[in-house]
């Protein structure tokens, strides 16, 4: 007897619950209740349990358990997974050709090719000998303690998948920008995305592609990285004077040349910080995703705990903060740049 | 008044709010504005305008903060959609155009001179000076020498290549000028182009720009709340009040004859001897006085009348335009014209 089969007999269900009797083997909660021999019984009104999937199950055998509905969410998502993919697989085949692509090209070239690259790229973006010294600094740090490659695998990653994160986030936050309609429909996805625990985007990505395949890791990078840059695209061009759209609409401006020549140039330090902060998003999930296959200084992480190597752990992650702090002050250099040429 | 009509406001209606057409209804019976807000919470913007704007005139359009002089000035270029009415300029409706029309007149019949400057602050002076001309597909080559005279002309020369917020605001208002002119319309609204100037770079803006309405008889729309700076400007004026029009006319003829207490207390502390001119309180007549005690033009002031008599009422003096008598001025008309007038609809002074 247990609590609430009071409900099923008043509503006259006793013949629809005894059909979902069965002899079936015992689970373990109910092997190790068996054993202990509590009764489901409640002493008093104090313990009455809560009126919950598993206590209506108690009472009445055909009311289906909670690892039921579980259960049949992953039925559900495994018996559509087959056409998913077909459908998945080919739109995000670029992403791992451009993933193995980019790592096979850092990861062939010579250092004292890709390293002056890197330098000249940094001094392009932010004109300062200071901030080339320092990334040169770090950089030649972590290729003396042999870090180069892992560090080299973990940029690489990074490069492509917030270069996905601009192409396609950019385009998305002018859409929002531009309609409340979509402005409602695009935050609550963002929403999600942004709360969403970092493993949670792993668990349906495994079950769709394979862990071989580094799109894998890319697309739980981007799922996760893409929202800034969308969030603060649409805040900047949301936030451009208002007086100035009026000029640009009174001398005649086409909506386009309004988004090419006023609205996105104005917007332009919102979107960089925006960039800014998706950069650094993706660095955080790269860590995670090797749990997945994402090459790296995270795999050397994983490995610190693993294999309880403290010493690499420790190393691995400081190369994460050097990479960290590059990246942040590159970024936030051009950003001051811009911000510079268009203050009011 | 001899000159065409430019653009034409014929029953003008604005109504803010959810259902604009249906609050129509109540306003065209009477409703009022505060009456509209409270009952239908619907806002009345502009309620039956009707102006003529003259070709080669400046036209001052003046209210307080609320009376709609900014909504109207929108519904010239269409920034702002009228609930009812029609808005003709040289003679086609501009509210039956279709985008592509409407983009043409904004880009090739009107121009607009903002507030706030509204300058592009990613470009430089020169580029905002030939915007209108970029937004037409001209290259910055192309549009270079004509973007030059302008900001030459408006006293900017050798700020082409700063950027907006190197410039102070009187500055930046040039560009904005320069900007309207470069485009090259016939049409030029200002609104509030002054307001946020300080007074001296006021004075010497409102200067450049009736100057340069000398040399280029633009159609001038401009929008103020200040009413020293429209008698100065204006050649007709309209005076907004909660959404309608109080008075319109000759600034002279408003200043003689208000005909609403609105009007008379808003005239009440202007300085009447710098403003009146002697064509306003002068006796029309070709008949010379018999003591006359010189010759002074219609278009003088009265403070410089009484600069020149040294203050001696006895005295009469001989107007005259363009080389003829046109009539006669007694100081003692003079005199009594400095005192404010009470608003009364047909004011029995005679104003000739």
């Amino acid at each position: 007897m247990a609590t609430y089969d009071f409900l099923f007999s008043s509503l006259g269900l006793e013949d629809w619950c005894a059909e979902g009797q069965s002899d079936g083997p015992m689970s373990m909660a109910d092997l190790l209740k068996k054993t202990q021999g509590t009764s489901s019984e409640p002493e008093s009104l104090w313990d009455t349990p809560f009126p919950s999937m598993d206590a209506l199950n108690e009472s009445c055998a055909a009311f289906p358990k909670s690892r039921e509905l579980t259960k049949g969410l992953e039925e559900g998502f495994l018996s559509i997974k087959d056409s998913l993919s077909v459908v998945l697989d080919p739109l995000t085949q670029p992403l791992s050709w451009a993933l193995d692509g980019t790592l096979y090209g850092m990861l062939n070239t010579p250092w004292w090719i890709v390293i002056p690259l890197l330098l000249a790229v940094v001094f392009f973006v932010t004109k300062s000998w200071k901030l080339v010294g320092f990334v040169a600094g770090s950089l030649f740090l972590l290729a003396f303690i042999d870090y180069y490659r892992y560090a080299m695998e973990t940029l690489s990653i990074i490069f492509v998948c917030a270069f996905i994160c601009v192409l396609f986030g950019v385009p998305i936050g002018i859409a929002m920008s531009r309609s409340d309609v979509m402005q409602r429909l695009t935050i609550p996805v963002l929403d999600m995305l942004q709360t969403l625990p970092p493993f949670v985007y792993l668990i349906p990505l495994i079950f769709l592609f394979s862990v071989t395949e580094s799109k894998l890791y890319g697309i739980a990078i981007i799922l996760y990285a893409i929202v800034p840059v969308i969030r603060l695209t649409n805040l900047g061009i949301r936030l451009v004077d208002k007086d100035v759209i009026e000029a640009a609409d009174a001398f005649g401006m086409t909506s386009r040349q309004k988004l090419f020549k006023v609205q996105i140039p104005l917007a332009l330090p919102n979107i960089m910080a925006g960039v800014n902060q998706t950069i650094m998003m993706s660095l955080a999930m790269v860590v995670i995703a090797s749990l997945v296959s994402a090459p790296g200084l995270g795999v050397l992480v994983l490995q610190g705990i693993r294999n309880l190597e403290l010493g690499v752990g420790l190393v691995a992650g400081l190369g994460i903060v050097i990479l960290a702090v590059i990246l942040d002050r590159v970024t936030k250099a051009s950003l001051a740049r811009i911000n510079a040429s268009q203050k009011q | 008044m001899d000159r065409n009509i430019k653009i034409s406001i014929r029953n003008l209606y604005k109504i803010f709010g959810p259902d604009p057409v249906g609050a129509l209804e109540h306003v065209r019976g009477g409703m009022g504005k505060a009456e509209l807000l409270e009952k239908h919470n619907h806002v009345l913007g502009l309620q039956d305008i009707n102006v003529d704007i003259h070709e080669g005139e400046i036209t001052v359009i003046m209210g307080l903060s609320g009376s709609g002089k900014s909504t109207l000035i929108r519904h010239l270029n269409r920034l702002i959609e009228p609930t009812a009415g029609e808005v003709e300029v040289d003679g086609e409706n501009v509210l039956q155009f279709n985008e592509d029309q409407l983009r043409k007149l904004r880009r090739e019949r009107m121009s607009m001179v903002f507030q706030k400057f509204a300058l592009l602050p990613h470009k430089t002076v020169l580029e905002n000076a030939g915007m209108a001309l970029l937004v037409r597909g001209f290259s910055v080559e192309e549009f270079e020498a004509d973007a030059k005279k302008w900001l030459a002309r408006v006293g900017l020369e050798g700020n082409e290549y700063q950027y907006p917020h190197q410039l102070s605001g009187g500055m930046q208002q040039r560009v904005g000028i320069a900007r309207a002119l470069a485009s090259n319309s016939p049409i030029m609204l200002m609104d509030e182009a002054f307001s946020a100037l300080d007074p001296l770079i006021r004075s010497d803006m409102q200067d450049l720009l009736l100057e340069l309405q000398d040399e280029l008889q633009k159609t001038v729309v401009f929008i103020t709340h200040d009413l020293d700076e429209s008698l100065k400007l204006a050649d007709h004026l309209v005076i907004l009040k909660d959404g309608h029009i109080v008075q319109q006319g000759e600034p002279q003829e408003i200043l003689m004859s208000p005909n609403d207490p609105y009007i008379t207390d808003f005239i009440s502390d202007i300085n009447r001897a710098r403003v009146l001119r002697v064509r306003s309180v002068m006796k029309k007549t070709t008949e010379a006085p018999p003591d006359c005690a010189g010759d002074i033009s219609d278009r003088d002031n009265l403070e410089s009348v009484i600069a020149r008599s040294d203050g001696d009422t006895d005295l009469t003096y001989r107007v005259v335009r363009k080389g003829k008598q046109v009539g006669v001025l007694d100081m003692k008309e003079l005199v009594k014209a400095l005192v404010p007038t009470e608003a009364t609809e047909g004011d029995a002074r005679s104003r000739y």
